[in-house]
């Protein structure tokens, strides 16, 4: 079992304007775990992931990680760490190739010119670590592939960079079944080959597929992380629902003891 | 009487064995990594790799490039296009045949549908010799042939591979080994395995499961098959039966099942519970018929939501059963299992979080197969590669080289 977290958040405060989002959020995520960050809609997922990837400043609270206290001001200081985050509507440019959008803004150069047969190698290496057997051309238009496909590249290109924590914004909300499938497990071999994962979702069989942890947020505050093999879906369900099941949970809700 | 240690020729062959077996299974090796991995030193290492070179298993190459300073170590890899199997996959619904080059490289597939119903030897046995041939005609004239290997959805017995049972393909004690020995009259004995068994090597040998020492694989065809490997080992039982989890009674008095009984692991969570249940029990089946159920869910159709629920429950309890009985590290769910897991997972481990011992769920670990749905047919392989793999210099001169 992974002793320390690779990414820890103590105490998060976040307000816009006047209206409090975040209250004294905790949340870690662990090398090699998938972790499910869950809640209903406005419970503030999102919100938090943009803490994590540095695009909303924190208000109080602490950032470490691999252990050491930091402060992520931008997405450019969050990847410098090793964070990617990949959002649900992907940020691939339909006419270019797979290729050419994994390496987008970070592309190789021998001199003066791209160095496309490193970019390639590297591509196809790092695809071929995940096991992705459902591309047919590494030189494929992004605009020619399914939505499972789109979702692999832009997987892929959060792999890419040696980064150490991937955060997935819902990558299996807009797919059909079988590609749902194929996803799920990807996100699973990612956390398999050494990444932390965080994965948001709303699909309950997704978080239960593929997570070893279950952070749920209600109403801006942590209700509870734990581990998915000491929980049922119907505890879960109560968690986001009401912020409590049981002993599990805020025992406090909005200053009423429940 | 008593027996002496091992003579050296013994240990030289073992080692043989061993060699090509890390090369086999890790991919192209150097010979520097190979002094690490056995525990030999180089020279031997030197001699093992000359021997297995020209016996024609592996070849040896300068590396591409090493970006470190010294004389680079020679990298040893399998001879993938020279040296073969045949693999055979016989499911209910499907009958594969492919040859696999050593290294486990699938060269050349062939798959054909099977039509529900009574096995017949003569249909079966018929259609994997005639791929055999068209494979064999592809084939270049140095290459070899090394083992044949089939997976049978089915108990076999070990000794001889004689089909004991198949309640789906409405077979018993058939001389399935024998049989197939004689139509592809290669002069090759041909090994037979249940397919979930072989399916649990395969995930363990080059799937999922590699470094796992204590895996269950669940195989869902029609029904459900498994293997357990325990400690490292394959728990076959005394005949060869073992594993099969698929009769597990987990609801006394439940749905019949083919073998007879009631309420068995796959009489109320194979193909046919989760499509009475879901309304849909036809002239769509398989596969397909099971995919339209999570693909109906996914869409909010109730009724299949709730086959889909029911399903997963009784899943998560034979699973939580086998847990309690083995605590294995890892749990795969192959064929159609894999759908229904991903599909039905917050039942499945809601069950293993209510009903497995905590010390034994802490670390367990609910994987899809890598393999995919090759995963029978690699397993196949693996059981046709034995041979070779155990005694390679033995095994080439049985095959006539």
């Amino acid at each position: 079992m992974p002793s320390q977290p690779v990414l820890e958040i103590r105490g998060l405060d976040k307000s816009f304007g006047p209206v409090q989002v975040l209250h004294d959020v905790a949340f870690t995520a662990y090398t090699g775990e998938v972790t499910a960050l869950v809640g209903d809609n406005g419970a503030g997922k999102s919100t938090l992931v943009k803490c994590l990837g540095g695009t909303y400043s924190i208000d109080a609270g602490e950032y470490f990680f691999d252990g050491k206290p930091v402060q992520v001001a931008s997405p450019r200081e969050a990847a410098d760490l090793g964070i990617e985050i990949v959002y649900q509507d992907l940020a691939l440019c339909d006419n270019l190739d797979i290729v050419q959008n994994m390496f987008l803004g970070r592309e190789k150069k021998s001199g003066l010119v791209l160095d496309e047969a490193t970019m390639e190698e590297m591509a196809a290496k790092t695809l071929d670590s995940l096991s992705v057997r459902t591309v047919k051309s590494i030189r494929q238009l992004v605009s020619s592939l399914s939505g499972g496909q789109r979702q692999t590249v832009a997987i892929a290109k959060a792999v890419l960079w040696n980064s150490k924590v991937v955060i997935l914004d819902e990558p299996t909300a807009a797919l059909g079944v079988a590609q749902t499938a194929q996803v799920l497990e990807l996100v699973r071999r990612l956390a398999d080959n050494g990444l932390g994962v965080i994965l948001i979702s709303h699909n309950m069989n997704d978080v239960f597929a593929v997570s070893d942890r279950i952070a749920a947020l209600y109403l801006g505050r942590m209700a509870a992380q734990v581990k998915t093999s000491d929980v049922t879906h119907s505890q879960v369900v109560e968690l986001i629902t009401s912020g409590r099941s049981g002993e599990l949970g805020l025992q406090k809700v909005n200053g009423v003891t429940a | 009487m008593m027996r002496a240690g091992p003579s050296q020729e013994e240990i030289r062959r073992h080692n043989l064995g061993v060699l090509l077996r890390h090369v086999h299974l890790g991919g192209p090796t150097s010979r520097s990594e190979l002094t690490t991995k056995m525990g030999l030193n180089r020279s031997t290492i030197m001699a093992l790799t000359s021997d297995l070179t020209a016996a024609g298993l592996v070849r040896e190459e300068l590396p591409r490039e090493t970006g470190r300073a010294g004389r680079p170590s020679l990298v040893v890899r399998p001879e993938s296009a020279r040296v073969y199997v045949l693999a055979f996959d016989i499911g209910v619904d499907r009958l594969v045949a492919a040859r696999v080059g050593l290294g486990g490289v699938i060269l050349d597939r062939r798959e054909a549908a099977r039509e529900r119903g009574i096995f017949v030897m003569e249909d079966v046995v018929g259609r994997l010799g005639s791929f055999t041939r068209e494979m064999l005609k592809k084939t270049r004239s140095d290459t070899l042939c090394v083992g044949v290997g089939v997976a049978f959805s089915g108990g076999v017995r070990r000794s001889d591979g004689v089909v004991r049972f198949s309640p789906y393909m409405g077979v018993t004690d058939a001389p399935l080994g024998e049989e197939l020995e004689r139509k592809l009259s290669l002069g090759i004995p041909v090994a037979v395995g249940n397919d979930a068994n072989l399916g649990a090597l395969a995930e363990q040998a080059r799937g999922v499961g590699v470094g796992c020492r204590d895996l269950i694989y669940l195989h869902g065809d029609v029904g459900i098959g498994g293997g357990v490997i325990a400690a490292g080992q394959l728990l076959g039982g005394q005949g060869g039966y073992g594993g099969e989890v698929g009769h597990m009674v987990i609801n006394a008095g439940g749905r019949p099942c083919g073998c007879g009984s009631r309420g068995c692991l796959e009489a109320e969570v194979g193909e046919r519970a989760l499509l009475e249940a879901a309304g849909r029990f036809g002239p769509q089946i398989g596969r397909d018929a099971v995919r339209a159920v999570v693909d109906a869910a996914d869409r909010g159709d109730i009724v299949a939501q709730q086959a889909l629920a029911r399903v997963g429950d009784w899943l998560g309890l034979g699973v939580a059963n086998l847990v309690n009985i083995f605590n294995p590290e890892m749990v795969i769910f192959g064929g159609m299992l894999r759908e229904i897991y991903l599909a039905a997972a917050a039942q499945v481990r809601s069950r293993i979080t209510t009903d497995v011992l905590h010390a034994s769920r802490e670390s367990l670990r609910l994987r899809t197969p890598v393999l995919g749905d090759d995963t029978t047919l690699v397993g196949a392989a693996e059981l046709a590669f034995a041979q070779v793999l155990a005694d390679p210099l033995e095994a080439l001169a049985r095959v006539g080289v």
